[in-house]
């Protein structure tokens, strides 16, 4: 906002707490949606709520690099996969008769709370880390040319190795998800076989 | 007269009828907002400080209107301008009762739409079903922003919105609309627009990717992602816009004119130039190729991701009823249709402003002296420095630069959107299956080849 | 709509954020150190004052959702509100972390596992770039790691979906607890 210093100091003052609070009273109630919510399509939809939320706090954090890789990455491409992924396992038939959540309930909710407090109270007691708040944060256009500078000088190995691991995973998902007669329907030949031999060993196999 | 020249006049005619509309209140709406209320809180004795802070915010404001009057005015003149295209390409009348020669169609039909019942269908997810259309339209509005910054030649109202992530923050915004047709057709509960939002959620994501490259080259050759500097780099003249290889053939096209004109000096000036690089002219050829080509992928993949004909299988009418879109009617169904066809323009805009130079002129030269002829009939003006006198006003309302700017940027667009119009009144549909067997297996390793080889040529250049 | 469980919850909510409030406005503080006890421990007895009255009302059949959403939301503001804002990014990165576990946990969904997982990296995602901001600002180590991150969370979902659709074509389900083939 380069020619507006009033907005700006205003907007420095006020805005980004007000803003931080918002995003997380909106993120919280989107997150349980995602692992709570019956439908799960519809939690699928509400992971990419949460995504985008994830990425207006790394605007407040001012990386803005990360937040729009955040959206493009995360908020539409993964995120519309899971949910194809969710439409094509998911016929209406199961959905109805399954639970959303297990009997794992209990346990499940004291590891949340453990991790929790765990997390928390590492937070709180470490009151002496070089904390450098009072530095200014790098403009956008800094951040972005670090960033790159960064990527393809220290971190070049690590570049190089993250094309070669996502090559990789390309490659086993298409052979993974790429389409092959499934077993049961195998079994279901087997079992027309048998039906002609005899109907009572048949009735046998589809119940296995 | 031959009846087909007196269509294409009438057609010509429509089309500055509207886009002076157009602009004409997006003009005007900028002005208002950005110039004319601040000088009058100015005027009005307020405290200086409360003064100063109202006119900041009614500036910072100026993009945001300008998008809001654009977009509905644009969508309603897209839709008359291609129905008459159309008509024009396989030789039919097009609408032409309401209003002066059909001008007024798109209104009527617009009207017509926010009157109709708005319908949920049953057993529809109803929340997810009404924020499909506000997550299919809202990405357009605050996704064209840095745009505005480059389309106005970095005006001072606009150069607020120039994002230094520019093209990637358009690029990521771009992305967004996807999510809306997927929920979309998810919550109408209906097959058809299932399939539809699951094609479209495909060919979006098997698309980007070309795209993006090709957006990539263009970033490679410019060393920069900021919209502003890529259109400012490509202002000499057509043979620096990145479609012709962002001034690789300069060189060897201002020997020619030295040799033409007998300066020796310049000749063997750049002479030498060439001696430390002897395949130049050969990469600068094949650079050109390659933009060109690149140039050719990011109309393909803007085509495919905006679902224009021939890609248009998320609503394929013949075979998915509408797709996505089937269960929707009165103003949801209009948002879809206003998103759509800003989402063309949007594309055609990126194009514009990446490959073809933005808003400036083609031929050098062309652009300074229209400014400056502009700007010498301007300060006649009597009265130009007091406030409020005729002179200033149109001084304040008439920038030469941007007048220059926003005429070429707007002929540029518009042309696109006519050639994607007439690809449309052209090519039939894909299959779904060539559809992806043609994104993955010949455009993707195509614009990756093409990405490395630009690499290579940039050096040799 | 107004259950006698919505009701409950209801109450319950609005006995969290009178807590927060009390809170805010410094009056547990006061009290507790009038009582003897540091001041700083003040977030930490209304958070568990928060769990508490939560606690209760579950026990009373108040609508489950609603509280949890209420409690998390209340608690994240007692605890976080005169925090340093590094503090708070991570206090809610932590939430998110909690969350995803929890999802990890209970879900029987081979799916909403894997997005379970995705949110519990992008709440390490959170730490990592506040961590950038605060402590690394010149030389954004943690928005690169982030960024490898990023990466290696893109590769495991395509993985992880294929594997869901693999099991899903040979099993015809994509439940958790119908995947027991290896249970001797």
């Amino acid at each position: 906002m380069e020619g507006f210093p009033q907005l700006t100091t205003w907007a420095q003052a006020n805005v980004e707490q007000a803003v931080f609070y918002l995003l997380a009273v909106i993120a919280i109630p989107l997150a349980y949606g995602v692992v709570c919510d019956r439908n799960i399509i519809r939690s699928g939809f509400l992971l990419i709520g949460v995504f985008s939320t994830i990425a207006g706090l790394f605007i407040l954090l001012s990386a803005q690099f990360l937040a729009l890789a955040q959206i493009m990455i995360y908020g539409v491409g993964i995120t519309l996969v899971v949910v194809i992924a969710l439409m094509l396992t998911n016929p209406k038939a199961e959905k109805e008769s399954m639970p959303a959540l297990s009997i794992h309930k209990g346990p499940a909710i004291f590891v949340a709370c453990f991790l929790f407090m765990c997390v928390y109270l590492a937070l709180r007691s470490a009151e002496n880390w070089p904390v450098k708040t009072d530095v200014a944060a790098l403009s956008a256009a800094e951040n972005l040319s670090r960033i790159g500078q960064s990527l393809l000088t220290n971190y070049s190995f690590h570049f190089e190795f993250a094309s070669i691991l996502l090559l990789a995973a390309l490659i086993g998902a298409v052979m993974l998800a790429k389409a092959e007669p499934a077993v049961h329907d195998l079994n279901e030949l087997s079992a027309n076989e048998d039906k002609l031999k005899s109907s009572e060993r048949a009735d046998d196999v589809v119940k296995v | 007269m031959n009846p087909a020249v007196f269509e294409i006049g009438k057609f010509a005619r429509l089309t500055v009828i509207w886009l002076s509309i157009i602009f004409g209140a997006v003009w005007a709406a900028c002005w208002a907002v950005g110039v004319f209320a601040p000088a009058l809180i100015n005027a009005s004795g307020m405290p200086t400080e409360t003064a100063s802070l109202a006119s900041e915010v009614l500036r910072a404001l100026v993009p945001v209107v300008a998008v809001a009057v654009f977009i509905p005015i644009n969508a309603m003149f897209m839709v008359l301008c291609e129905r008459r295209a159309l008509a024009l390409f396989t030789v039919r009348k097009g609408p032409n009762r309401v209003g002066p020669d059909g001008l007024l169609q798109t209104a009527a039909d617009a009207v017509k739409l926010l009157f109709k019942e708005d319908i949920t269908p049953h057993g529809a997810d109803a929340v997810m079903f009404t924020a499909a259309p506000i997550i299919f339209f809202a990405p357009s509005i605050i996704g064209v922003l840095p745009l505005l910054a480059a389309a106005s030649g970095n005006h001072e109202l606009f150069r607020s919105v120039n994002l230094p992530t520019g093209i990637f923050y358009v690029l990521a915004i771009a992305s967004i609309p996807v999510v809306g047709i997927v929920m979309g057709g998810w919550a109408s509960n209906n097959k058809y627009s299932l399939v539809g939002a699951l094609r479209s959620a495909a060919q979006a994501i098997s698309y980007e990717i070309p795209l993006v490259l090709s957006i990539v080259a263009v970033c490679l050759m410019a060393g920069t992602l900021d919209v502003v500097k890529i259109a400012d780099q490509q202002k000499d003249s057509l043979l620096s816009w990145n479609i012709f290889g962002g001034g690789a053939l300069l060189p060897y096209v201002n020997l020619v004119v030295a040799g033409l004109q007998g300066n020796n000096e310049q000749v063997q000036a750049i002479m030498q130039h060439f001696q430390a690089q002897p395949l130049g002219p050969f990469a600068a050829v094949l650079m050109v190729v390659c933009c060109i080509i690149f140039f050719g992928i990011y109309i393909t993949g803007a085509c495919a991701e905006v679902n224009r004909i021939p890609f248009d299988l998320p609503e394929a009418e013949s075979e998915l009823v509408s797709g996505y879109n089937t269960e929707y009617s009165g103003i949801k169904f209009a948002i879809f249709f206003l998103a759509e066809f800003t989402n063309l323009f949007v594309v055609c805009s990126i194009a514009s402003i990446m490959f073809l130079g933005g808003g400036h002129a083609p031929l050098p030269g062309l652009e300074q002296g229209f400014t400056e002829m502009l700007g010498g009939i301007l300060k006649q003006l009597p009265g130009s420095k007091e406030i409020f006198s005729p002179g200033w006003l149109i001084n304040s309302l008439v920038n030469p630069s941007t007048v220059s700017q926003a005429f070429w940027i707007i002929l540029k667009t518009y042309s696109l959107v006519i050639f994607a119009i007439l690809i449309r009144a052209t090519l039939p549909r894909f299959r779904i299956d060539q559809l992806m067997a043609f994104g993955w297996k010949r455009l993707i390793p195509l614009s990756l080849i093409l990405l490395i080889a630009l690499t290579y040529l940039r050096e040799l250049v | 709509m107004l259950s006698k469980s919505n009701l409950q919850s209801l109450l319950f909510l609005a006995v969290a954020v009178g807590i927060t409030l009390l809170f805010l406005t410094g009056q547990v503080g006061g009290v507790l150190s009038g009582a003897g006890l540091p001041a700083y421990k003040a977030d930490l007895f209304a958070f568990l004052a928060i769990v508490s009255v939560a606690v209760v009302s579950l026990a009373f059949g108040g609508n489950k959702t609603m509280i949890m959403i209420g409690g998390t939301v209340t608690a994240f503001i007692v605890l976080t509100a005169f925090q340093d804002s590094m503090v708070r990014y991570m206090t809610l990165g932590a939430i998110f972390f909690a969350i995803g576990a929890y999802g990890m946990v209970a879900s029987r969904n081979a799916v909403r596992m894997l997005m379970s997982i995705e949110l519990m990296i992008n709440a390490a995602n959170i730490n990592f770039v506040t961590f950038s901001r605060a402590v690394d600002p010149e030389h954004l180590g943690g928005q690169l790691f982030a960024i490898f991150v990023l990466t290696v969370a893109a590769a495991e979902a395509a993985v992880g979906l294929a594997i869901v659709l693999a099991i899903y074509r040979n099993m015809a389900t994509v439940d958790m607890e119908k995947f027991n083939l290896l249970k001797w």
